[in-house]
């Protein structure tokens, strides 16, 4: 089978997944889990022979969809070593959470809505991996919030559920809107929409990015990016998006659908000017640090990792802010694997402890749940950047790319470096802080002390994915096997996208004569992190050790900043108010003169033509007689 | 002497007048149905007339049809005339002011 043939099959069989689960399977929980597993292991195996018998050079198709006059909108692939790697990140992590799901969702009542919905997020995720052009990408981007949406809301009989998925909805569309006018424009001014085409204009004339169309183009793109990859100042959503079911967490919002925001950059790198290129990047930093300080604050063991991918998007974007969108792409891969693992390993120690989700109330889970222990283990260690762990391969680079942004770019860049850096000992000490208290020391609750190991369908993920946490970054190490077409663990026209840069970075960092006192710094960092979080938070019994000594610290760590509260407090005073203004204008307007207006006309006729009807035949009659005369009267003219 | 068609249509207009008037003035149902017939008959009257002084049978032809929708209309208002009169117990027309706004 040709390679567009097999990628509409990748695409087209989750989607008709859902459609029979929606049609016939929503009562019939058991089959709906196995279809929607099953057809994501398929998925995974065509996109491995896609890969393997991919050619490895860019590949467009593109069918014409819609046509409005001259505009015609179109649906197609544009497949490179981009969505290559997406590809094998999305359908590989994807089918591994859906087999954990069995065993999380076992005893859940809407099982097959649940798998209904995974399968419906798999076909849109997927469609945004392959799309040729941003209209394609919006509808999918769209498509993926919806189902995003579906997945948050899934325990809908609690309140918080169904307002974290709102808010997740909303707070997107806010991102969405810009970023739709972004593709308006960019049809408006450089005549496509086709992401190939786009890369052709604009690297045969690179001076059009100077423009202030442009400028603003790359800007509105970006509203988009920030929307879905919860980046400031929309990163409200994110951690109440928490509230779905564990393994949505780990999928939705850790490994795919909050990266496909850098995926799309890195798709649309070409057409970011330098100024959005630095908003990026501040923000990205800033994110890195300031969601990295916050987690130190949360005592739900999602939430924490829901700031720590916070940080990790914040990560990918200093990396694509910096100019290496490709350096993003690795760390979006490497994240996949090991924040997977995390929330995996969280859903399994929530499973064993009867949802309860405080990581106060847990505690020596070590020895019950041996195997999610170590996987949750080697993802946190992987999470810090500790040598030879997926983490470390990218996070270093981004880390490296920021200090030759300082070295050559002038010294105000060096903030960056130091953000990304604080970043860096915020994760480890949040990860230290996670493990020792979920798992180490004696158990704090009743569900934690009668915890238990979960079944093969939690463990077997959690074993492949937390091996995958250790070993995926080894592809840089240059360890090619099967004839070349495997580097370390990933299939090498995956790898080909990250390999160059992450040379290229590195031959540049040997040459300043830094590059051991970089790595060095990286290293400390962590390593004080990690010795300094075990100093402060292990062995202190009573609750946690911040939240007891600077309590107003915490506090504002809790709330992350009272970003929600400005939000609430605008929506309530500001755009409620000029709701209630445009509301009495809309009274004023329409209903006194269209409503009102157009109603009483019609009324005062009625009433005036219902004086004719007098009730006596004999008026009638005279009526008839006028009536005669009238035609009469035109008849003879 | 001959009468003339002049006298024919006199006769059909004297007929026609009594024929309006009656259906203007009069109060109850019945004789206005009376004076809708006798408007009818008027016209076939100046039909037959013309038909007969201008040697043509259109006028003739008319009046076969005049005859028997007229009848079969008469059936039909006598019908209703009667169950208004079974359900209202009068025909009155000033008394049938339902359709009053």
């Amino acid at each position: 089978m040709d390679l567009p043939k097999l990628l509409s099959l990748i695409l087209l069989l989750p989607l008709g997944s859902a459609v029979v689960i929606a049609l016939f399977l929503r009562r019939k929980g058991n089959v709906a889990a196995a279809l929607s597993v099953l057809v994501g292991f398929v998925i995974m195996a065509l996109s491995l022979y896609a890969l393997f018998s991919w050619n490895g050079q860019p590949l467009e198709v593109s069918h014409e969809w819609l046509r409005f006059g001259n505009y015609a909108m179109s649906m197609g692939y544009y497949f490179n070593n981009q969505t290559a790697l997406m590809l094998l990140v999305v359908s590989f992590v994807a089918s591994w959470i859906q087999l954990f799901s069995v065993g999380y969702m076992a005893d859940d009542e809407g099982k097959g809505r649940f798998f209904g919905g995974l399968s419906i997020f798999m076909f849109s995720m997927l469609g945004i991996v392959l799309a040729d052009n941003l209209v394609m990408l919006f509808v999918f981007w769209e498509l993926v919030g919806f189902s995003s949406y579906l997945l948050i809301a899934h325990y809908f009989k609690t309140d918080f559920a169904n307002m974290a998925s709102k808010k997740a909805f909303i707070v997107n569309r806010v991102g969405d809107f810009g970023f739709i006018l972004g593709i308006v424009w960019c049809w408006d001014h450089y005549g496509t929409v086709n992401l190939a085409a786009l890369g052709k204009i604009i690297a045969a004339n690179p001076g059009l990015l100077g423009t202030h169309a442009a400028v603003a183009i790359g800007f509105l793109l970006m509203c988009g990016f920030v929307g879905k990859s919860a980046q400031f100042p929309l990163q409200v959503w994110l951690t109440d998006a928490m509230a779905g079911p564990t393994p949505v967490s780990a999928l939705i919002h850790a490994a795919t659908m909050v990266a496909a925001g850098v995926y799309f950059l890195a798709r649309v790198f070409f057409l970011l000017s330098p100024a959005t290129l630095h908003w990026i990047m501040w923000s990205g930093a800033a994110m890195t640090a300031f969601a990295g300080l916050c987690a130190l604050g949360q005592t739900d063991i999602k939430k924490i990792l829901a700031y720590s991918t916070l940080s990790h998007l914040g990560y990918m974007a200093t990396a694509v802010g910096l100019g290496y969108p490709e350096i993003a792409m690795f760390h979006l891969a490497m994240h996949a694997c090991f924040k997977a693992t995390l929330f995996l390993g969280a859903g399994s120690v929530i499973h064993g402890c009867h949802h309860e989700q405080d990581i106060y109330k847990m505690g020596g889970l070590l020895k019950k749940m041996p195997v999610t222990a170590a996987a949750f283990l080697l993802a946190s260690l992987a999470n810090c950047a500790i040598p030879f762990f997926s983490g470390s391969y990218s996070k270093d680079s981004i880390i490296t790319a920021a200090f030759l942004a300082g070295h050559d770019h002038g010294a105000i860049n060096y903030g960056v470096y130091g953000l990304v850096l604080f970043g860096a000992l915020c994760t480890a000490l949040y990860s230290a802080r996670l493990f020792g208290v979920v798992f180490l020391g004696t158990a704090r609750g009743e569900d934690a002390a009668h915890a238990h190991e979960s079944g093969p369908a939690m463990a077997i993920p959690l074993i492949v994915l937390g091996f995958l946490s250790l070993s995926a970054g080894w592809a840089v190490q240059g360890w090619t096997w099967a004839g070349g077409a495997m580097s370390g663990l990933i299939p090498t026209h995956c790898a080909v996208v990250f390999l160059d840069a992450f040379e290229k970075l590195h031959a540049s960092v040997e040459a300043t004569g830094a590059a051991f006192a970089v790595e060095a710094i990286n290293l400390g960092v962590v390593l004080a992190g990690l010795a300094a979080s075990i100093i402060f938070y292990l062995g202190f019994e009573k609750g946690d050790a911040l939240a007891v000594k600077a309590p107003r610290l915490f506090h504002v760590l809790e709330r992350h900043g009272w970003f929600d509260d400005v939000y609430d407090w605008y929506i309530a005073h500001v755009q409620q108010r000029l709701c209630d203004i445009l509301g009495a204008l809309d009274l004023l307007v329409f209903k006194f003169t269209a409503g009102w207006g157009s109603g009483g006309l019609a009324g005062l006729t009625g009433s005036l033509l219902r004086r004719a009807q007098v009730g006596s035949i004999h008026a009638y009659v005279y009526w008839f007689l006028a009536g005669v005369i009238l035609f009469w009267a035109f008849a003879v003219r | 002497m001959q009468p003339g068609l002049q006298a024919y249509l006199t006769v059909a207009g004297i007929l026609f007048a009594i024929g309006f008037f009656g259906v203007l003035l009069r109060k109850n149902t019945l004789v206005i149905y009376m004076c809708l017939e006798l408007m009818l008959t008027a016209t076939t009257l100046a039909l037959v007339a013309f038909s007969r002084f201008y040697g043509t049978m259109d006028g003739a032809l008319f009046v076969f049809f005049i005859i028997t929708v007229a009848a079969a209309e008469v059936a039909v208002g006598l019908a209703i005339i009667v169950a208004l009169y079974r359900r209202r117990r009068t025909v009155q027309v000033d008394e049938l002011n339902y359709l009053k706004h």
